[in-house]
């Protein structure tokens, strides 16, 4: 038998850090009632991730509004959908889906890069052609699991857009530019260079 | 309810549609033309980072300024009615207007950083755009036009058994503001199926249920990702539908591309095929389902669709 | 009260007035120098006593007024919240509204402790209310005398109650209903559950017989297929226009025997059973309907005539046409109900698509021994009784989405746990499960509950998401919360505990009667603590679920306090304190501003001319600041009374000395009095004009006291009163105002008085005295600057 383990609210030792942080975020909603939640569970009763995964819903919400930070380390918040039903029905305005975005970014502003780190390609061609794309790293996957056609189909896009009398996929070189330099200003650029860092230091320890 | 335009529109292009279903953006061409929907599209428009976004790659800052420069740019040309085709362009621009219209601090530092990069052109003021006012959905504006599409020549496709998939960031983001009808259960799509002559079953357990992409999950977490979009197949199999109506292409993109590996996994066979709204419309009013509705670039062929049309009209197909 | 009355000039020269000063045993005399005091007066009479409120010195007034045939009295004493009253009757047959009072004890030397400040400052008080009374005029009581009849609007237990208890103290009441019978929501539903007993009552047995005593109630007519089309006040009266809708059935001729259902060819959902069985288009809601008379529904009766043919009584009229009923009443209690929440806002419950999904309401119905089934519990898809019956608590209830309702219905755990036990007890085979968020059980109820768990009834902690059919059977889906799984219930039945709503009725008779409604729709009462059952127009009250959700007791306790306010106007002979607006309608040019502008709803136009209903006004004057004709005035708070108080307040002010007013409204005063009770202290500079309201004061009324020697002006009220928000906006005007002629707006200062807090206010008038003499020093600087620039 451990006392020590028995869990004990103290005195003096509470704020509201983590919730505060999350119903500012802006990421989340103005008016967003984390504080309201009265744990009905209903957005865990409507939840994909919840009714296919250890993930739930109001779970997220009772760690939160216990402060409990290490949420942010803790994988199961990677498996929202992000599909805003919690957020659709939730009777008291609160918002898990929205709860989550800020947890993960917090996870990415603490340099936890694991979880995003083959998202990469996403925001390298954004920052190339000023439109996102496929996420490269699963491509290969992506063929494997629909099979050759769509590649011969990828191969062809010029093509077929063409057909279709619909204009280039890509920015001028310009626009291309001024893009870039928006977000090197809002710090999306040191972001992706950190991840890029990240997924090295991955690669060469493999 | 919202005023809809039909002038002065940017078609807000889509990484998704110009990629994956570009005969999405051919169709709308099709009937905003065919409807007198005055439009235009435009090469400097970049990404909403809507996926990005939802990959959390991306932060609020990064891409609110990216939508205060792509609302600069529908401004500059005329043209600040947005309509998406994407129901998350459509959630990601609503979002990053409000922050742009209500958060000066947002705004001074967005508004700072056009300046330092000589981008004057791109500063934002407040009220430069409305949310409820200049972002639409491609769907709502053809909505707006059921009157109009009801007076149009139609191919018979009433025999088809058809069930529609309303995108979650279009009715379940914003749903305090403005998406039209009834929340809890959308209509919109089945309001236009209706237009053109064609019943829907309507109502259908996990009607209301993501298509499963979960943006990350189809890539990072696929069996849960497909276990989703299992359930709703399941239940558009119990109701034999044979048609999916849609009006995001990131939802089209899971069902038509992992329908036939959900087949495989789960032994069975959904006889289910996939078409965005405007593909559909289009398809009805005698489009060319190659040249114009872009159905190559489908990995589901939507081949009762194209059955009915052959018999409409042999020389079509 | 005629206009003649008014004194806006100057009242003559020759008023005769007797000043009673009171030593108060020391408490007054102590500080004050009463000697200084009675030199400095300038009146016909003055007179200093020991104790002025002891019963000898009341007789001893009396007798001076007459004896010296006084026309105003000042009574310089103690505070008139206390003790004006008890003066106004000594002074007979002098009119008591000709009384006038210094407070020189609570305001004055309970406050300050310097002799010859005090005695300054008792001098300026006594000298205001000299002035003021001056200005006086006799003011009769009113007693407002209305006709003894009251309408009740709806006929559900809350009506009869209400009407029932009117018709008992002798008042003449109408019932309107608009359904063809009375009842109600009560009479549908077949048990009712109970805080004592541990068993179910019987709906109908307990209402039945009220119904039966209001229908033979000699002081009671009920109007039923009835509407309020329009309303009119008139002298705290109601004129009203009712609409009552052919029948098709003379209602003194038919005997109810039911032939004409039995030929009648039209079979239509019947709503009074829940849509749950059907009808015919001629038809008596259920076997106790009152009257106990049949109708046609208009809607769906297609004239054939053949129930005409047949009625052996001659009855049936299908020529009749509507009749309006034009009615004059003297105050009217809305009792107007509520609904059940409408599923088409949550389709994901499948009310609207399935069967076997029913709300708590139409299970009454279908537990009624008069309902679709007899009384049997039985599944409507498949008539079989159910294996499983699940509950949805708050279905529609404590949700804040677009089209949901905020508050928790108050009942619905009741109600479920109602047929929950009735379920066990009758078919002990059936499980019941009850999902619930919270189960909310106050007071003896909760032995109720208790008494349901030890039947066995399951209880899940989850709000389900959704009601799914899936290959025939309905699942609920839910997680539980207490072990955080996600569950899929299979039931034969689910039944939804649906929110209460406000009824149409409702909705529509507000409108009618310009009642005020709450942000839920609900009728919004004067005050929910201490005015739970006025509404926000005077004479008009509400009572039962039209108020808000509530059960049947507490829908009945509130119908006879109800009917007791409408007896005390009606019996009491209510006297109310004539300080209330009254408009010269020789200036009225009718514009309606006042009317617009009143928060109380006390101004109404009523045949060409602007009327106050006394009972409603209290006062405040904010129609005075809103006319623009100056057609209104404060009866005891006129202009010129207010003028001559700050004049009287400002009067033989010394060099170098200061003089603060500080205009407080009721509960302000109250605070006043209290710092003084509890002898702290404050500056003298202060002093003290009572007001009705802030809002009865006017810039001129500012800049008259600025400009006749009022160094500051301090105004507090209470702020959380029906006028608040005006005060604030009126405040804000006085300092843009100042700001125009060149003065500092920090000579205004504006404080919230909270009654207990009077510490607050006390410290408040030491800051704003401290910020005055800032405002002043910054106001010499800029004089001396100016004048050596001159040089």
């Amino acid at each position: 038998m451990d006392i020590m383990e028995f869990k004990t609210i103290k005195i003096g030792k509470n704020n509201n850090k983590l919730t505060d942080s999350i119903i500012k975020d802006l990421k989340t909603s103005k008016d967003i009632g984390v504080l309201k939640c009265i744990q009905c569970g209903m957005c865990t009763s409507v939840c994909p991730a919840s009714r296919h995964s250890e993930y739930d819903s109001r779970e997220i919400s009772k760690r939160v509004l216990e402060e409990d930070e290490s949420l942010i380390y803790d994988d199961i918040i990677w498996n929202c959908f992000y599909c805003y039903t919690c957020h659709s029905v939730c009777p008291v305005g609160n918002s898990v889906s929205e709860i989550i975005q800020v947890l993960r970014q917090k996870a990415i502003i603490n340099e936890e890069f694991e979880q995003i780190v083959t998202f990469l390609a996403f925001g390298e061609s954004l920052l190339e052609l000023g439109i996102g794309s496929i996420p490269i790293e699963y491509y290969s996957e992506l063929i494997e699991v629909i099979g050759n056609d769509y590649p011969e189909f990828k191969n062809k896009l010029d093509e077929i857009r063409e057909e279709l009398g619909l204009g280039s996929l890509n920015l001028p070189d310009e626009d291309v530019k001024d893009i870039g330099n928006i977000l090197e200003k809002t710090g999306f650029k040191d972001r992706l260079e950190k991840i890029r860092a990240y997924k090295k230091s991955i690669n060469s320890e493999q | 309810m919202k005023k809809i335009p039909d002038k002065d529109i940017l078609i807000f292009k889509s990484c998704l549609i110009s990629g994956e279903y570009p005969g999405v953006e051919s169709s709308t061409k099709y009937l905003f033309d065919k409807l007198g929907v005055e439009y235009v599209v435009e090469d400097r428009q970049s990404c909403c980072t809507g996926l990005g976004y939802y990959y959390d790659l991306f932060d609020q800052y990064s891409t609110t300024a990216l939508a205060a420069r792509n609302f600069a740019i529908a401004r500059e040309i005329g043209h600040k009615n947005i309509a998406t085709m994407c129901s998350t362009c459509y959630a990601i621009l609503k979002k990053s207007c409000n922050i742009l219209n209500e958060n000066d601090k947002v705004r001074n530092k967005i508004n700072q950083i056009f300046k330092d990069s000589k981008l004057d052109n791109l500063i934002y003021s407040p009220g430069d755009m409305d949310s409820e006012g200049n972002i639409f959905h491609v769907a709502e504006v053809l909505w707006s036009k059921k009157a109009e599409i009801k007076d149009l020549p139609m191919i018979d496709l009433s025999e088809l058994k058809i069930a529609t998939h309303h995108a979650c960031h279009y009715f379940k983001v914003h749903y305090k503001e403005d998406s039209i009808g009834n929340k809890r259960n959308p209509l919109l799509l089945d309001d236009l199926a209706n237009a053109c002559g064609t019943e829907t079953i309507g109502w259908y357990d996990h009607k209301k249920t993501t298509c499963g992409a979960g943006f990350r999950q189809r890539y990072a977490n696929l069996d849960l990702s497909l276990s989703v979009t299992a359930d709703k197949l399941m239940s558009l199999k119990e109701n034999d539908v044979d048609t999916l109506l849609h009006m995001c292409p990131n939802c089209q993109m899971q069902f038509d591309r992992y329908q036939p590996v959900i087949e495989k996994n789960l032994n069975t066979k959904f006889n289910l095929a996939h078409l965005n709204i405007a593909q559909f419309l289009a398809l009805a009013m005698g489009a060319d389902p190659y040249k114009v509705v872009g159905i190559q670039t489908h990995t589901v062929s939507p081949d009762k669709v194209l059955e009915k049309i052959k018999q409409a009209s042999p020389v079509a197909v | 009260m005629k206009s003649s009355q008014f004194s806006r000039y100057a009242p003559k020269s020759s008023i005769d007035i007797g000043v009673f000063l009171c030593r108060c045993g020391g408490n007054i005399s102590d500080t004050v120098d009463i000697e200084k005091l009675k030199n400095s007066i300038d009146a016909k009479v003055v007179k200093e006593f020991e104790n002025l409120c002891s019963i000898k010195c009341h007789k001893t007034i009396r007798d001076i007024v007459l004896e010296e045939n006084l026309d105003r009295v000042v009574i310089a004493a103690c505070s008139p919240i206390t003790h004006k009253k008890d003066f106004q009757n000594q002074v007979a047959p002098l009119n008591p509204y000709l009384l006038e009072m210094a407070n020189l004890r609570e305001q004055c030397s309970w406050v300050h402790s310097d002799g010859d400040k005090a005695t300054d400052k008792a001098i300026a008080l006594t000298n205001a209310a000299v002035e003021r009374v001056k200005y006086a005029q006799p003011l009769e009581t009113v007693v407002r005398k209305i006709k003894k009849t009251a309408a009740v609007i709806g006929g559900g237990i809350s009506g009869i109650t209400a009407a029932l208890s009117l018709a008992n103290q002798g008042i003449k009441v109408y019932i309107i209903e608009e359904k063809p019978t009375v009842g109600g929501n009560m009479i549908k539903i077949g048990k009712l559950f109970s805080p004592e007993k541990m068993v179910e009552e019987c709906a109908l047995c307990l209402f039945n017989p009220l119904i039966n005593e209001a229908l033979d109630h000699k002081n009671i007519d009920i109007i039923t297929s009835a509407e309020l089309m329009a309303s009119e006040r008139r002298a705290g009266n109601f004129d009203l226009l009712i609409e009552k809708k052919p029948r098709y059935v003379k209602e003194d001729k038919c005997i109810a025997c039911g032939k004409c259902a039995d030929v009648c060819p039209v079979v239509v959902p019947d709503q009074w059973n829940e849509n749950l069985m059907y009808r015919k288009s001629i038809y008596k809601p259920f076997p106790q309907s009152v009257p106990d008379v049949y109708t046609i529904d208009e809607e769906n009766c297609i004239k054939c005539g053949k129930c005409a043919d047949t009625c052996p009584m001659n009855a049936v009229d299908l020529n009749m046409k509507k009749e309006i009923i034009p009615l004059t009443v003297g105050s009217i209690v809305m009792a107007t109900g509520h609904k059940g929440f409408d599923f088409k806002h949550r389709p994901e419950y499948g009310h609207e698509k399935y069967e076997d999904v029913i709300t708590q309401m139409e299970l009454a119905r279908i537990m009624g021994v008069n309902g679709p089934t007899k009384g049997k519990l039985l599944t409507p898809s498949t008539g079989k009784v159910p294996d499983r019956v699940v509950m949805i608590q708050c279905a529609g209830s404590r949700d804040e989405k677009p089209e949901g309702k905020r508050y928790c219905s108050k009942v619905c755990c009741m109600v479920a746990m109602k047929h929950a036990n009735f379920i066990k007890r009758y078919y002990p085979d059936t499980e019941v499960i009850i999902c619930y968020t919270d189960m909310r059980t106050p007071g003896m109820y909760e032995n109720y509950f208790r008494y349901g768990q030890s039947k066995g009834i399951k209880l899940i902690r989850g709000r389900p998401g959704e009601v799914i059919d899936k290959d025939g059977k309905l699942v609920v889906r839910v997680e539980d919360t207490l072990r955080s799984e996600q569950l899929e219930i299979e039931t034969d039945l689910v039944v939804l505990s649906e929110a209460m709503e406000p009824s149409e009725g409702t909705l529509k008779v507000a409108d009618k009667l310009n009642v005020g409604l709450n942000e839920d729709l609900f009728v919004k009462e004067k005050h929910p603590k201490i005015k739970p059952v006025n509404t926000d127009v005077e004479g008009i009250y509400v009572c039962g679920t039209a108020q808000g959700p509530k059960d049947i007791t507490d829908s009945v306790s509130q119908a006879n306090a109800a009917a007791s306010k409408v007896s005390e106007i009606m019996n009491g002979g209510l006297e109310i304190e004539p300080i209330i607006a009254e408009v010269d309608h020789s200036k009225c040019d009718m514009c309606g501003k006042c009317i617009n502008a009143c928060k109380y709803k006390a101004i109404y136009a009523y045949d060409g001319r602007v009327s106050v209903d006394p009972i409603a006004c209290n006062g405040c004057g904010i129609c005075v600041s809103s006319c623009p004709e100056g057609a209104i005035e404060i009866m005891g708070q006129t202009d010129s009374q207010i003028f001559a108080m700050i004049s009287g307040m400002l009067k033989d002010k010394k060099d170098g000395e200061k003089r603060i007013l500080a205009f407080l409204d009721y509960i302000g005063y109250v605070a006043a009095d209290n710092i003084g009770i509890n002898r702290i202290s404050y500056p003298e500079s202060i002093r003290i004009i009572r007001v009705t309201s802030i809002n009865r004061l006017m810039f001129k009324h500012i800049l008259y006291a600025l400009e006749n020697g009022a160094d500051g002006i301090f105004l507090g009220a209470y702020p959380d009163d029906m006028v608040s928000s005006e005060t604030k906006e009126k405040v804000r005007e006085f300092k843009a105002e100042l700001i125009k002629n060149g003065i500092d707006p920090d000579r205004l200062m504006y404080y919230n008085v909270y009654a207990p807090y009077f510490r607050g206010l006390a410290a408040k008038f030491d800051e704003f005295d401290k910020q005055v003499d800032m405002s002043l020093d910054k106001y010499e600087t800029i004089l001396s600057k100016a004048s050596s620039k001159d040089i």
